[in-house]
């Protein structure tokens, strides 16, 4: 275990060391907040309601979408498309600590890093030129959290799965680019799924990609009620299971290609 | 003089054919980028179509008039993609030292940053930018006449030059700095979000800030609206898209001169 | 011909400092120190020498060459090949330069040879004629016709020294820098290169100016000797006065054939430092004897079957210099 808090620990720091770059991520995470917040506003012009959602909620559901996407930070794809892409893969089945643990230890390490250096600069702008987006309830807020934490590991092993894909079409280039945009569009982080023409939606709810945004975001503004949030909540876990098998499934299979082939 | 442009049109015409020649040595990598582009563009222009369905037409922009005015910013950035993409990777040229061999050679060390590479896989985000452009032109009746035509030639090569300078400016600060990297995403971030939306949707101040300050502004929003008639929301004498090409040239050298500071203080790499 | 004088050339290093405390401090309060990497290094250099530029790691050796070639510009002090700053009027004196670095090719790694030549007779502007006959030129002393149409991923190490060597010199520059030019190199690669090296300066007067670790290179091919140690000059001379100041003494040593007396073993321009049965081993100073001088001398007194002069050690006189310029 110390191992792997040594990883969360060294990324936490390496986040801290350029502090240029630390100042101008999160300009960047601004200029998208205040894109989408301003969208919406002019979309929202003179009209009080759209499917039940009011323009308040859409501006608080838009800034945490951002401020969610600045703060779940997923790099396992890239770790391991470059790690096989590099060769050094068939040496790091050898080694004592889990791959997975380790990019899971980094990736935690630089999300905790930035729900200081990231979420907080963003809500405090966020607050100051348009609303603090505060939960709808304390009990919103409380089931929130822990769906927050779930969309969290529904991202991270749809990262894994795609990054281990690499295993076997390495020359395709770094899929998780594509993986990346599909979410963007299907996780609701954009739009909110309830804009989507109706099979869509009826299509997405099938999906596990709105439970990575759309769920928790949902819960918070108070789209959903908290016994349908106790449903969306079950169903994130039940995501995440299935995604688990999966990514333990191509992982070892990954591994005995990479051994006996010799990467 | 004639001389000197045959002997940069044959450097730059050679550049241009070793970079084309070393990316088709590894075909299959453009196959994540080929799927990634067009789902990326084609999604966004969607987002706002829905947003117009459900919700109304945006700052008095309707769907067809916004597929217009992305898909003209698309066609700009595409472009780029294609000719400067090396003036978002400043940064790493710096910590690489790449600027040595220019530097050198006999020949004007910017000339070289600017032709040493051409990235034909910008074609990839060209597609998308057609698709929506010539879309758009059907619904708003874009006419297509000779006049026409050569406005719209010199808006989209004024607006690559406008966003390959913006890109070479912040790029630039790399060379006091060393990273730049997040600064370019921060600019191409920006110039996504304020040249394929209208303008108009944000605040006075931004308007202003992206009109004088960073001329982002001109590279779509300002001649769309002149193309399609649409108000700029700012009543200035700027709608004209004669404007882009002139902001291009300006900036441009601006860019150039931004860069040959930089590349005094440039320290090479390692020791 | 080229020329330095007072060259300095500062850094600023920021200090990171450890823990995660010293992160924070760090992201909004940096610590900035001015490191001196070449402290005032003054030297001249006449066209069609060779020249070694010699000094450990870290010394300042690629900083000065950045300088000379117009790649950094010194924070004071000048440089001056054939009287023009290559810093003010960059391009009309790096027409004249070839540079090498050894470790960073700047052949397009992906292509064929022959296309990298292609691109740098476009960019010196380079007539037909003197490529061809430059070409020529590389093909006959460095062998590399036949690599021409290879990919640059696919040569040895050795055979892409070779293709940087004639890229570096297909317009024909009077001067040529050489970082490392034998770095990683097999015994055979690095002969030929060395051969080339000579050639190009016999040939064509080339002035050569060349870094590097390797002692072989130094012997075999540099008259002159400049080393540097933290930024300064600490020797500057001919490869010889630097031996012979240096390194003065040589070895004489002899194998007999019989137990010579202990009184015939003294002669009175050498010292006698070490005696293994038979093997006798003799120091002297050059200055003082000569080889055969002293071979005559004691061959008169001994009955020798075998003898042999051991050269000074190079490797032991740079040591040397570069620990007492350390300590000084």
């Amino acid at each position: 275990m110390s191992a792997y808090y040594y990883f969360f620990k060294m990324r936490i720091l390496t986040t801290l060391a350029y502090r240029f770059e630390v100042f101008t991520a999160v300009a960047s995470n601004a200029v998208m907040l205040l894109a989408t917040v301003f969208l919406w506003k002019a979309a929202y012009r003179g009209i009080g309601s759209v499917q039940e959602v009011s323009q308040h909620q859409m501006i608080v559901y838009a800034i945490l979408s951002v401020v969610m996407g600045a703060v779940l930070s997923v790099n396992v794809q890239d770790d391991m498309y470059y790690r096989v892409r590099e060769g050094h893969i068939a040496t790091d089945f050898i080694k004592p600590v889990q791959l997975l643990g380790m990019f899971l230890a980094e990736d935690l390490g630089t999300t905790v890093s930035a729900l200081v250096n990231r979420a907080v600069p963003l809500i405090l702008l966020a607050s100051i030129l348009f609303t603090p987006p505060l939960p709808v309830s304390l009990t919103a807020f409380l089931l929130f959290v822990p769906s927050l934490m779930l969309s969290f590991l529904l991202l991270w092993l749809m990262g894994a799965i795609v990054g281990m894909i690499s295993f076997w079409v390495l020359e395709l280039g770094n899929l998780g680019i594509v993986k990346d945009a599909i979410v963007r569009i299907l996780s609701g982080s954009l739009i909110p799924i309830w804009f989507f023409p109706d099979w869509m939606g009826t299509v997405s709810a099938y999906l596990p990609f709105q439970y990575m945004y759309q769920t928790p975001l949902s819960i918070y503004i108070g789209k959903i009620t908290h016994s349908q949030a106790g449903t969306a909540l079950a169903i994130q876990a039940a995501w995440i299971a299935v995604l688990a098998f999966i990514a333990y499934a191509v992982w070892q299979r990954a591994k005995r290609v990479t051994l006996i082939q010799g990467g | 003089m004639v001389t000197a442009i045959r002997y940069h049109v044959s450097v730059a015409y050679f550049f241009a054919k070793l970079a084309v020649q070393r990316q088709l040595e590894y075909p299959l990598f453009l196959v994540s980028w080929f799927l990634m582009i067009p789902l990326q563009y084609i999604s966004g222009v969607w987002v706002l179509k829905l947003m117009v369905e459900q919700f109304q037409a945006l700052a008095g922009w309707t769907f067809p008039q916004l597929a217009f005015l992305y898909g003209l910013g698309l066609l700009s950035h595409g472009l780029s993609v294609i000719f400067f993409i090396q003036t978002w990777h400043i940064d790493n040229m710096v910590i690489r030292g790449d600027f040595d061999r220019m530097l050198l050679r006999p020949m004007n060390v910017f000339f070289q940053f600017v032709v040493n590479y051409v990235n034909f896989i910008g074609i990839i985000d060209l597609i998308p930018g057609f698709l929506i452009f010539f879309y758009g032109c059907a619904q708003v009746g874009f006419e297509w006449t000779l006049v026409n035509v050569l406005k719209l030639a010199a808006v989209v090569i004024g607006g690559m030059f406008i966003r390959a300078s913006i890109c070479t400016i912040m790029g630039s600060a790399a060379f006091w700095t060393k990273r730049s990297g997040s600064l370019i995403s921060l600019t191409l971030a920006t110039m996504e979000r304020t040249t394929m939306y209208p303008l108009s949707v944000y605040p006075k101040v931004i308007q202003l800030a992206l009109t004088f300050i960073l001329p982002i502004g001109f590279i779509s929003f300002y001649p769309a609206t002149d193309f399609i008639g649409q108000e700029d929301g700012f009543t200035l004498p700027v709608g004209l898209a004669i404007w882009t090409p002139i902001v291009g040239i300006v900036t441009f050298a601006v860019s150039h001169f931004i860069f040959q500071s930089g590349l005094k203080r440039y320290e090479s790499a390692g020791s | 011909m080229i020329e330095l004088s007072n060259v300095v050339k500062e850094y600023t290093v920021i200090k990171k400092k450890s823990g995660l405390s010293g992160s924070i401090k760090s992201l909004f309060k940096p610590e900035k120190t001015i490191v001196r990497g070449v402290d005032g290094i003054s030297f001249r250099i006449e066209k069609g020498e060779m020249v070694g530029y010699l000094g450990p790691n870290g010394a300042g050796k690629s900083t000065t060459i950045k300088m000379l070639t117009g790649i950094l510009h010194p924070t004071s002090g000048t440089v001056r090949i054939g009287g023009i700053s290559p810093q003010e009027n960059r391009k009309s004196v790096v027409k004249q330069l070839g540079v090498v670095f050894g470790q960073r090719t700047q052949l397009y790694w992906d292509l064929r040879l022959g296309e990298s030549f292609e691109l740098l007779k476009r960019i010196y502007r380079i007539d037909e004629e003197t490529y061809q006959s430059n070409l020529e030129m590389m093909y006959e002393v460095l062998g590399i016709d036949q690599l021409i149409n290879t990919p640059v991923r696919q040569l040895s190490l050795g055979q892409r020294m070779k293709g940087d060597l004639a890229a570096a010199m297909l317009h024909s520059p009077s001067i040529l820098f050489l970082d490392e030019p034998t770095i990683g190199l097999d015994v055979e690669a690095k002969q030929n290169i060395r051969s080339f090296i000579r050639e190009m300066n016999a040939k064509r007067g080339t002035t050569i100016i060349l870094t590097t670790h390797d002692l072989d290179d130094v012997e075999q091919l540099c008259k002159r000797l400049i080393v540097i140690n933290h930024g300064k000059v600490v020797e500057d001379g001919p490869l010889s006065e630097l031996i012979l100041r240096m390194a003065p003494y040589r070895l004489l040593v002899l194998d007999l054939s019989e137990m010579p007396d202990p009184q015939t073993l003294h002669h009175h321009g050498a010292e006698l430092i070490k005696q293994e049965g038979l093997k006798l081993t003799y120091r002297f100073h050059k200055s003082d004897i000569s080889a055969s001088e002293l071979i005559s001398g004691l061959s008169a007194k001994l009955s020798v079957v075998d003898l042999g002069v051991k050269e000074p050690d190079i490797e032991d006189m740079i040591r040397e210099m570069y620990r007492s310029s350390s300590t000084a």
